[in-house]
């Protein structure tokens, strides 16, 4: 493996590497050794125009671009000399005479590239003096995305990363030289499953999202990290989060996961955490048939009355657990240790199914449908058909997943249950047959993990509170497997702790707890369950 | 009338005969005995040593070894091979290209069959250049006549030895004669130049290891196998050796086609070949190789046109295209039609070439239009030296040796319209 030195730290290397890969795969790169770069980007391929990381490499007399040299063993570089610099400060210099000034206006302000380096390389004044090149303002390239030509520093990451990446190739450069500008052919606008990629990618403010532009300045925004739960991906995201609202979701580098990616669907899912519907208080059915707001003590009170009513009539088995593939690891496995210690025999998780690609979507359309099944539960059909055979009375649904996937037609099929307890996030249909409601947290407001479908550990920490009395499943089971004096709750609920006693109890967890399986995650030993599934 | 060079030599001496293009013509003065020579008696390795050892370099403008760039081409390599002929003579005031095309097109393909055998290429493309549609008819005609007479395609000359060659017409862009930039555009996309490595030897057209050559280097190719690298060698200089075609353009008495010996002083070219100034003026300056070579002033026209001397003079021979001004010329028209072109066919790829290209043009014209000022003489030679040697093909060097030649030698014409606030010379030629 070569060896190089790079400003004086020694890296060794892959072969073939060029030394901007060299210090990305060290970790390195603008993080200790800065060598600014726009057209370069780790997952695109290497274009080598925009000249910006220019570095002196010793025994080679013209400077070299770092993203395209390959390195060589025994290498000696030089990023931070005055000729270097100098080189850098020629290259913002060009970049910047047709720029218009209009950070303030700008979306991309605070976390603009252009900005950034212009503030390490750039000069105060401008020796330009001839007219800046006007081009179209506001470009309506597709259903996301809004360009502004003007601003485009022509690095053409976007170009590579539509026909790289989704490969549907919308956006070209057209004409040439300093007319060159891009844009969409007529009638194929910008609009692909990961179209809104191009913004991130896009180190100045050209290319912004319609979701996103204008609402709030970056810099009042706390990067929190997380993972979309849209799917089973469990796409590793920062949760842009201010006045404690999340304002965004933009991809977090995962190399393991989604290296810089995440498909429209899943960025704006963030929606859903202050959604209109999210359930927003504990409800109970009177005897009218009437919902009727309670406290959470009560609902708990009712739901166990409900309950102990029916296991002394007709004994535990009539219980039934449906678990959401959208829960935490941990509040599964309180669920699971629920339903053992109250004796019902029939559980299972339903997983909402949806279309899938080879890139980042995938079929599972929730973020741990492979933890639920880890954790013990089967497949949501043996419930439904079970209540369809009449040999339930009492059903506790985490979600309402089985009716959006219709394994439960309609309300009729649950219609005939003697009680009905609902844990959930968001309104549904089950509302109607529900005899105890209680409004769950949203993924960003509390702590958990999720196994995603390449069986990788990941975990989420709350970063928002919710505004809403809302709880977790694992604290509610908690409450309510104390009020039905279950063997080994009393009532008391740590996320934590239950990370760790699941380690202990289940090999495949071994070793993961909150703190250890980080921000990046880690991978799942394999397991009994596993291999049964798979 | 047939058009000829006004001075010929071994390239050109048949240029006049009516049916030297066709390959009755051109068989009837000794034509493919060279390829013949080549396929039958030689190895590939002894046509590489024979064209290495002649000194031929390539008439593109780089005048790079050909023996050299053949010997590149990978040999354990179970890719097939190709070659390029670069007929894309897009370097404003080079002309040299279109009379080989036109007039020689067979002495071409009897250089390509040569190289062909010597680099293992299956295939020839000729990329010729939108505007030449006359040349290139005259190749396809020249091509389909060799295959007529299996000169090409799958038994060459009765050798076993497959070659064909397919003529590719380009669209008419500067940057399609960029060796990289035209492999782009020959295969079917913008010609945007790539990035080297890996070079065309290793990645070339549709990324099989491919050897580039202009026209007039192929040309060249059959008179060295049939008579030789010391004859080659006793015909220009040292370092330079064989001849090449000047076109000569611009204020002299008789503009045209010169077949002379490398190393011949320009001021011989100018003033004696070309006949001079018209009406009695004076040389003011003169280009000595297509418009990307930097301007030489009246004082260094003794140079002798081979590369180690004019690299003294900071120039090169480029394409050998000499462009000639007289003293009614504005020194900052010529930049700024020369900043216009730069500035119109740069591909936009480096942020250098895309953005420098048109900030020279607008401070030239703003010079020209007497509305400059005295520091937009330092900033033109800032920015022409930050493009300089920093991007992925040579179009930004090409673009900044003119305007730095044009201010070395000729800083005063800017100075006088800045001082003037005007164009002091009424009398040049209008933009």
């Amino acid at each position: 493996m070569p060896k190089i030195t790079i400003d004086g730290n020694e890296i060794e290397t892959a072969e073939g590497r060029t030394i901007l890969q060299a210090l990305d795969d060290a970790g390195l790169l603008m993080n200790g050794v800065d060598v600014p770069h726009y057209c370069w980007h780790p997952k695109l391929a290497i274009d080598g125009s925009c000249r910006l990381c220019q570095v002196e490499i010793e025994g080679i007399p013209k400077l070299q671009i770092a993203c395209d040299t390959p390195v060589r063993d025994g290498m000696v570089v030089h990023t931070q000399n005055e000729r270097v610099k100098e080189a850098r400060e020629g290259v913002m210099e060009l970049l910047l005479i047709n720029h218009p000034l209009d950070c303030p206006i700008c979306d991309q302000a605070g976390e603009c590239k252009l900005q950034d380096y212009a503030y390490d390389y750039g000069v105060t004044a401008s020796r330009f003096k001839e007219p800046r090149r006007a081009l179209k303002k506001n470009v309506d390239l597709g259903p996301t995305i809004v360009f502004d030509q003007e601003r485009c520093i022509l690095c053409r990451r976007c170009v590579r990363f539509c026909r790289e990446i989704p490969k549907t190739g919308e956006l070209s450069v057209f004409n040439r030289g300093d007319h060159s500008v891009i844009e969409t052919f007529p009638g194929t606008p910008l609009d692909n499953d990961y179209s809104m990629n191009v913004s991130d990618i896009c180190p100045v403010g050209a290319l912004t999202t319609k979701d996103f532009r204008f609402k709030i300045r970056v810099w009042f925004l706390e990067d929190v990290p997380g993972i979309c739960t849209g799917c089973s991906n469990g796409c590793n995201i920062h949760l842009g989060v201010a006045n404690n609202k999340v304002y965004r979701y933009v991809p977090r580098r995962n190399d393991a996961v989604n290296d810089t990616w995440i498909c429209d669907a899943g960025r704006m899912s963030y929606r859903d955490i202050g959604a209109p519907n999210r359930l927003r208080e504990c409800e109970v059915r009177d005897e009218s048939g009437r919902l009727e707001s309670v406290g959470l003590e009560r609902a708990v009170e009712v739901a166990a009355d409900r309950l102990r009513r029916l296991i002394e009539s007709k004994g535990a088995g009539v219980i039934a657990g449906l678990a959401s593939a959208h829960a935490t690891n941990e509040d599964l496995f309180t669920f699971r240790r629920f339903l053992a210690a109250l004796g019902s025999e029939t559980s299972g998780v339903a997983v909402v199914h949806g279309n899938a690609d080879n890139l980042l979507i995938k079929e599972e359309k929730a973020a741990n449908a492979v933890g639920a099944r880890e954790i013990g539960f089967g497949d949501a059909r043996t419930v439904v058909d079970r209540i369809a055979s009449g040999a339930i009375d009492a059903l506790i649904s985490l979600g309402h997943d089985a009716l959006q996937e219709g394994l439960l037609g309609s309300e009729d099929s649950l219609a005939n249950l003697d009680t009905v307890i609902l844990l959930d996030t968001h309104a549904s249909e089950l509302q109607r047959v529900a005899h105890v409601i209680v409004p769950m947290r949203h993924a960003a407001e509390k702590f958990g993990t999720f196994v995603n479908a390449e069986r990788r550990v990941q975990r989420v920490v709350p970063a928002v509170e919710s505004p809403w009395e809302t709880y977790t499943d694992g604290e509610v089971l908690a409450k309510l497997g104390a009020a039905l004096d279950l063997e080994g709750f009393d009532g008391r609920y740590d996320v934590r702790q239950v990370a760790r006693d699941l380690a202990a109890s289940n090999s495949a967890f071994a070793g993961i707890d909150l703190d250890s399986v980080g921000d990046m995650g880690r991978p799942l030993a394999d397991s009994a369950a596993s291999s049964a599934v798979r | 009338m047939l058009e000829t060079p006004y001075v010929t030599n071994y390239l050109t001496e048949h240029f006049g005969e009516a049916d030297y293009p066709t390959i009755e013509g051109y068989e009837r003065v000794g034509g493919y005995q060279a390829a013949r020579k080549a396929l039958r008696e030689m190895s590939p390795d002894d046509v590489i040593e024979l064209v290495k050892t002649a000194g031929l370099q390539g008439r593109g403008g780089a005048g790079f070894s050909t023996g050299m760039k053949w010997s590149f081409m990978p040999k354990e390599d179970d890719r097939p091979k190709y070659l390029v002929c670069n007929a894309d003579e897009s370097e404003p005031g080079s002309f040299k290209d279109r009379i080989l095309l036109e007039r020689g097109a067979h002495q071409m393909l009897d250089g390509i069959l040569i190289a062909a055998w010597a680099t293992g290429a299956s295939t020839t493309f000729i990329y010729v250049r939108g505007e030449y549609a006359y040349p290139a008819d005259q190749v396809e005609r020249a091509v389909a006549e060799a295959y007529a007479k299996g000169y090409l395609g799958n038994n060459v000359m009765g050798t076993g030895f497959h070659h064909d060659v397919r003529v590719t017409r380009g669209a008419g862009a500067y940057i399609c004669g960029e060796e990289t930039g035209l492999l782009e555009s020959l295969e079917g996309k913008k010609g945007l130049p790539r990035k080297k490595p890996p070079f065309p030897a290793q990645y070339g057209a549709f990324g099989m290891p491919t050897t580039v050559n202009n026209v007039e280097t192929f040309s060249h190719v059959p008179h060295i196998v049939e008579k030789g690298a010391n004859w080659f060698r006793s015909c220009g200089t040292e370092k330079s050796p064989g001849t090449t075609i000047f076109g000569v353009s611009g204020h002299v008495v008789r503009p045209g086609l010169y077949e002379l010996p490398l190393g011949t002083p320009l001021s011989e070219i100018v003033f004696e070949h070309a006949g001079g100034v018209p009406g009695g003026r004076k040389v003011k300056g003169v280009i000595p190789g297509g418009m990307s070579m930097p301007i030489l002033p009246a004082g260094q026209l003794d140079v002798p046109m081979a590369n180690e001397f004019l690299r003294e003079q900071k120039t090169m021979l480029g394409t050998g295209g000499i462009m000639v001004m007289d003293e009614t010329t504005c020194m900052v028209r010529v930049a700024s039609v020369v900043s216009y072109f730069f500035r119109d066919e740069s591909c936009g790829q480096c942020t250098q070439c895309r953005e420098g290209t048109g900030w020279i043009n607008q401070i030239v014209n703003r010079i020209e239009r007497g509305a400059g000022d005295e520091e937009d003489i330092e900033v033109l030679l800032d920015v022409a030296e930050k493009m300089e040697a920093k991007t992925i093909c040579a179009f930004a060097d090409a673009a900044a040796w003119p305007i730095q030649g044009l201010l070395r030698h000729f800083r005063d014409d800017f100075v006088e319209h800045i001082k003037q606030r005007k164009c002091p010379f009424s009398g040049s030629f209008e933009l």
